[in-house]
């Protein structure tokens, strides 16, 4: 039987051993404490009703700014909503285990870049506009 | 800061892979033009020059003039046509779906978007 045709273009166009390197450095990253600690923040974030609730009231001043119905009223709640969300503890935990991740993932994203030649996750990233 | 060998060498691993890769060539090739060429490579660090001081001037409080501005958009587009720097920016923009596929294996172990935290 003829083996099924392969129609995504760049899918060959990658070899094994970048992808496989990319696995190996992602499974090893995952096991590092500082991105565990991460994980267990985001999701202690995720799963907090305090969090949840500010997050739909900050959503619905956003998308009143957003839509030109800003009387003063909707920026001045957006950045109280803000500064409220900011000093809650869970928060708080959140952005310093994020703070460590990126430094972590920074560090590494130097090597890579050095080693390969070009920037690697500034042109690696998907979507956006420009790139 | 200071990584573990293991990470290390996994990132140099993965460096070296990315700069075998076939698709890679031609961009190396453009940036190692680039760099030989003395011209284009004071073009463009005149453009990010020019670039921060208007920038840093701006957020001061200044206002910049129309002939400041207008200079500028002509450096831009100096750099922009420059042969060079442009088969460069073209090369680049042809590997990116590339890295962006080797990026996706690292966010797929992560559960997490790699690029968004790599980033400086």
């Amino acid at each position: 039987m003829d083996s099924p045709i392969n129609l995504s273009p760049t899918q060959t166009a990658v070899k094994t051993d970048a992808r496989e390197a990319a696995q190996t450095l992602g499974t090893l990253l995952r096991q590092m404490p500082e991105y565990e600690a991460f994980l267990k923040a985001l999701q202690a974030v995720n799963s907090d009703p305090v969090i949840e609730r500010l997050g739909a009231q900050m959503r619905f001043h956003r998308d009143a700014l957003q839509w030109g119905r800003d009387d003063g009223q909707h920026a001045a709640e957006l950045e109280r909503l803000e500064m409220e969300l900011e000093a809650l503890p869970l928060v708080k935990e959140y952005r310093q285990a994020e703070a460590q991740v990126r430094q972590l993932f920074q560090a590494v994203e130097e090597i890579i870049s050095q080693e390969a030649g070009v920037a690697f996750a500034a042109n690696a990233r998907r979507g956006g506009c420009c790139g | 800061m200071e990584l573990p060998e293991e990470i290390r060498n996994a990132a140099q691993t993965l460096g070296r892979s990315l700069r075998e890769e076939d698709f890679m060539r031609s961009y190396l090739k453009a940036v190692e033009e680039f760099v030989a060429d003395l011209e284009a490579r004071k073009l463009e660090e005149q453009l990010y020059a020019t670039y921060n001081d208007l920038l840093a001037r701006q957020q001061a409080g200044e206002s910049l003039s129309r002939e400041e501005t207008q200079s500028f958009y002509e450096l831009r587009r100096r750099v922009q046509s420059h042969p060079l720097i442009s088969a460069r920016e073209n090369e680049l923009r042809l590997i990116k779906p590339y890295l962006a596929e080797i990026a996706d294996e690292i966010s797929a172990r992560l559960g997490v978007d790699y690029t968004a935290l790599a980033r400086s």
